[in-house]
């Protein structure tokens, strides 16, 4: 296992935005994690990258807890994430992002960044090297120089996950990467996630996009309301009932609608 | 020929332009992180301070009390930035310029040692202890046309210049790097950064301890250049000059700094034939400047348009169109 959620519950104040999820990812697959808007799934990702901690519960990255490690050196362990509402460092060019990405896999300090020994010019280029191949894989290889925030939408999502894929991660975590895309956007990232798991690298993705996660998926896990409502195949999951209730309602909301 | 070209009153002006370009530079280095601070006359103050009471007192080398000076207000930058670290934008200035404040007070009321609001005088100047150096080698000013203040100024000024030149490459180099690119995420968004293994506590702290260096290192020369220093030299308005150095260069590249050290040094000088309005006339073009181009006058994108303009001149060949 790849990751394991045992047990998790996040309470904000009074308000329960998790409640007992657990699930599990498996070496090397995709899995989904979708739900109706609010259903704690970003919450889900905030706690793995631990920008703030459980409240019970407990997540193992393999075999390993890292509930309670700070969140730059859940990266360092092999960990990196995407974010719904893109933050890329806006003015710094699409190449400056993705080696910003390396840092974790890098370890020049300040003397050898100024006095450049050979170690320090070696790992610059391997940075740079890196970079420009994960651009490529993200299909922005001719957007090296461009300030980050000129690039287009999709563009702009793709970049940030050639910037998390810069840190090697095992696992990497996509908050809604084909949100705001059209079509053939969405089809050219469908191959890159593809991509992305030749690469032996696990994927969590959060996702609207159903035929998108159906497709992708090879497991997927629901959330409704901060509960785990089912977890299954896309297959099981598509004939689920209690999912189907959730996504459109139930038979007699619709006959009134 | 030479004699008459080298005025004292110009030399000094132009050291005056370097310490206050090295104090730029380390509210730069501090805001290169997002952090603004303001600082850097409190720590001025800490490395003024050290620097001539060790030399003083102990009989020191200039040098070792501007080392000692650097290492003090360097200490002082991690034990005012490691509690800094929770605060940000404007309480980290109002924090930071309470503490320069603190300072202050302090060389002000630790009078058995500092001498109080009195200052202290006395303190050995490196320009006339480079003459010394030179006259033990057996070089006399006046054999190369010079008299003995001019020379003194002179060789001043170039210490400066070297030393001046020396933070500046630092610091670009340092910028080009894997920790220049670390304190530009987390200027840019923290949380990514973080997110992106940067460790922000620890980048935070650095950029905070590097401007505090610099400026204590700045503080140390001001000390043995002016041979004076009083607590007056490191009040609050010290602190607003040197924010408006970086202000009005433009604080995004280090070239903004140096300009807006160089330019605001120079223009009162320049404006003395209209003494009593001089300072009106200053006030009015930080004002003009606040209204029409707040980002400063030097900005990231003039550097790079630049850079561009000067590379498509050497080679057309291989400019890459997007």
């Amino acid at each position: 296992m790849v990751l394991e959620i045992k047990n998790i519950t996040k309470n904000f104040g009074g308000i329960s935005a998790l409640t007992d999820v657990s699930f599990q990812l498996k070496e090397g697959e995709i899995h989904g994690l979708i739900g109706p808007n609010g259903a704690g799934k970003t919450t889900m990702f905030n706690l793995i990258t631990n920008m703030f901690p459980p409240t019970t519960g407990e997540i193992i990255f393999s075999n390993e807890t890292i509930t309670g490690i700070k969140p730059h050196k859940i990266t360092d362990k092999g960990i990196c994430r995407t974010f719904q509402n893109i933050r890329l460092f806006s003015q710094m060019t699409t190449l400056e992002n993705v080696m910003v990405g390396a840092h974790s896999r890098s370890k020049a300090g300040v003397f050898s960044g100024v006095f450049r020994p050979k170690s320090q010019r070696t790992e610059e280029r391997k940075i740079r090297e890196k970079a420009i191949e994960l651009l490529d894989l993200v299909g922005l290889s001719e957007f090296h120089d461009v300030v980050s925030e000129n690039l287009s939408y999709g563009q702009q999502r793709r970049l940030e996950i050639a910037r998390a894929l810069a840190s090697d991660p095992k696992l990497l975590l996509l908050d809604e990467p084909a949100a705001g895309m059209n079509e053939t956007e969405t089809a050219s990232l469908f191959d890159l996630i593809k991509q992305v798991q030749v690469r032996g690298i696990s994927v969590l993705i959060i996702e609207h996009d159903m035929p998108l996660v159906m497709k992708l998926c090879d497991h997927i896990t629901v959330l409704n309301f901060g509960k785990k409502l089912a977890e299954g195949t896309p297959e099981e999951i598509q004939n689920n009932p209690a999912v189907i209730e959730a996504y459109l309602g139930s038979e007699e909301d619709d006959e009134i609608a | 020929m030479l004699a008459e070209l080298l005025n004292p009153y110009y030399l000094q002006i132009g050291s005056f332009i370097l310490i206050n370009i090295i104090l730029a530079i380390s509210i730069y280095v501090t805001l290169s992180s997002g952090q603004l601070s303001l600082g850097s006359a409190g720590f001025m103050g800490i490395g003024a301070y050290t620097s001539a009471l060790v030399t003083i007192h102990f009989d020191l080398p200039i040098i070792v009390g501007v080392i000692v000076a650097s290492l003090v207000a360097g200490i002082f930058g991690i034990i005012v930035g490691l509690p800094s670290l929770r605060l940000s934008g404007v309480y980290l200035a109002i924090a930071t310029l309470g503490f320069g404040e603190v300072m202050r007070v302090f060389f002000v009321n630790w009078e058995s040692v500092t001498k109080g609001s009195v200052g202290l005088s006395g303190i050995p100047h490196i320009g006339r202890e480079l003459l010394n150096l030179f006259r033990d080698a057996g070089l006399d000013p006046s054999s190369i046309g010079l008299r003995n203040n001019q020379f003194v100024y002179l060789l001043v000024l170039i210490l400066l210049l070297l030393i001046t030149i020396f933070i500046i490459w630092f610091f670009v180099r340092q910028n080009n790097s894997r920790v220049g690119r670390a304190f530009a995420a987390i200027k840019m968004d923290e949380k990514a950064a973080e997110a992106m293994g940067i460790n922000i506590t620890y980048y935070k702290v650095l950029s905070f301890t590097q401007g505090a260096i610099v400026a204590g290192f700045a503080g140390s020369l001001f000390a043995h250049v002016l041979a004076y220093i009083s607590p007056a030299d490191f009040a609050y308005h010290r602190a607003v000059e040197i924010l408006i150095f970086a202000v009005f260069g433009g604080s995004e590249v280090i070239l903004g700094a140096i300009f807006g050290a160089t330019f605001m040094t120079l223009l009162p000088e320049a404006l003395r034939v209209i003494s009593e309005y001089r300072y009106m006339i200053y006030g009015l073009i930080l004002i003009f400047m606040m209204a029409f181009r707040p980002q400063g006058i030097i900005t990231e994108n003039m550097v790079q348009w630049l850079k561009k303009k000067f590379s498509s001149k050497r080679g057309k060949s291989h400019g890459s169109r997007n």
